[in-house]
């Protein structure tokens, strides 16, 4: 994959950079049994549904991984940059 | 007697288990200790070499395990180390031929008669390996600072996790001068990505090779780092825990350097 997910956390950077990065996604998607494109599937999910709701950047938002022995924590970030203005009890729709 | 059993393991070979087991054997017993390196990988023996012991072996770990001889007729004694003992594996048999039963039991023996019983084992997680974890009450997983050692690392930690066991980390082949432009992990990644405790930091050192070509583990030498190293491991597995754990550091002495990086870019 040319523009993979994980070049593009990855970014520019010394070797060992690149092998730390690379280690860190490998055991996830050991331990999970996922793919690069499962995860960048996901983003694209998550930048949807956020989008009914706030206008976001889309392209700062990051989705990480964190990993302990015992569990993995889906971690999301993206700047808000204002709510999308809707009806009070209406669902929202992209 | 109530020896400890550890098991020095990796997934991957050629990463440093059994120049570890050597090397950490012959500093236990050169501290006193009763010591008997078994050597696990079974077909493809390499323990005796680095001992060298080679032309000494008449019965083997599988001998002993099946009962065919006694423990005594299997373990081959040091030639300069007093309380050092070699378990050496078979060259003709299976890898596959004990069983975890044969294996437990014979070290259950052993802990009878020895201070430290150390298991050098095969590469790869299948029976060899599942043996030996069975018969340990401790581990320690060496890695080198390599991406698929790293992650082959973290599949045994997951392993021996799931037999109750917290094992030691080990990392080995360190050059100092690629982890200080930023071309090796450091340890500190290293432990980051594993998040286990360390027992040990190896550097990568000549000595290791020249000590091969002669038989005599490194340890007995004064003037080696890796040999330092090693013996620092074994001072923390025989009481010593707290005992500094030394970072592998570029060394001032131009010509040092020159040498060591050559040798750390060939692999
Ligand atoms: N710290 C070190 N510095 C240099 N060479 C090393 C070091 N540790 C191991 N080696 C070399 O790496 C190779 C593999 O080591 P070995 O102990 O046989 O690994 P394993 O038992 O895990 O297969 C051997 O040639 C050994 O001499
Ligand atoms: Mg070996």
């Amino acid at each position: 994959m040319l523009n993979g997910f994980i070049d593009k956390l990855i970014g520019k950077n010394k070797s060992k950079d690149i092998a730390k990065k690379r280690l860190q996604f490998a055991l996830i998607y050991d331990k999970l049994d996922i793919s690069e494109e499962i995860l960048g599937n996901l983003q694209q999910d998550i930048i949807e549904v956020v989008s009914r709701y706030f206008i976001i950047d889309k392209k700062s938002l990051t989705l990480d991984i964190q990993r302990e022995r015992n569990f993995s924590a889906l971690v999301v970030n993206t700047p808000i940059i204002k709510a999308v203005r809707r009806e009070v009890g209406k669902k929202a729709t992209a | 007697m109530n020896g400890k059993t550890i098991v020095i393991t990796s997934g991957k070979g050629g990463v440093g288990k059994s120049t570890a087991t050597a090397n950490i054997g012959a500093a236990l017993a050169m501290e006193g200790n009763r010591v008997a390196v078994i050597d696990m990988d079974i077909g493809l023996r390499n323990l005796d070499v680095l001992l060298g012991l080679e032309n000494r072996i008449v019965y083997t770990i599988v001998d002993a395990a099946k009962g065919r001889c006694k423990i005594k007729q299997a373990a081959i004694k040091d030639k300069k180390i007093d309380n050092l003992f070699l378990i050496p594996a078979s060259q003709s048999d299976n890898k596959d031929v004990l069983t975890t039963e044969e294996i437990t039991n014979l070290c259950e023996k052993l802990r009878k008669e020895f201070d430290f019983i150390l298991l050098d084992c095969p590469a790869g997680i299948e029976k060899g390996f599942q043996n030996s974890v069975a018969a340990a009450d401790e581990a320690v997983v060496i890695c080198t600072p390599e991406v698929s050692s790293v992650r082959d690392a973290d599949r045994v930690i997951g392993l021996l996790y799931a037999r109750s066991i917290t094992p030691k980390l080990v990392v080995n082949r360190i050059v100092p001068e690629m982890v200080e432009r930023g071309d090796m992990l450091s340890h500190e990644d290293v432990v980051d990505i594993l998040s286990i405790d360390l027992i040990g930091l190896v550097p990568m050192d000549e000595q290791v090779v020249i000590s091969t070509n002669t038989g005599v583990p490194l340890v007995t030498q004064k003037d080696s780092k890796a040999g330092e190293a090693l013996r620092r491991i074994a001072y923390r597995l025989n009481g010593q825990p707290d005992l500094p754990i030394e970072v592998p550091t570029v060394k001032k002495s131009f010509w040092k350097t020159k040498i060591n990086f050559r040798f750390g870019g060939k692999k």
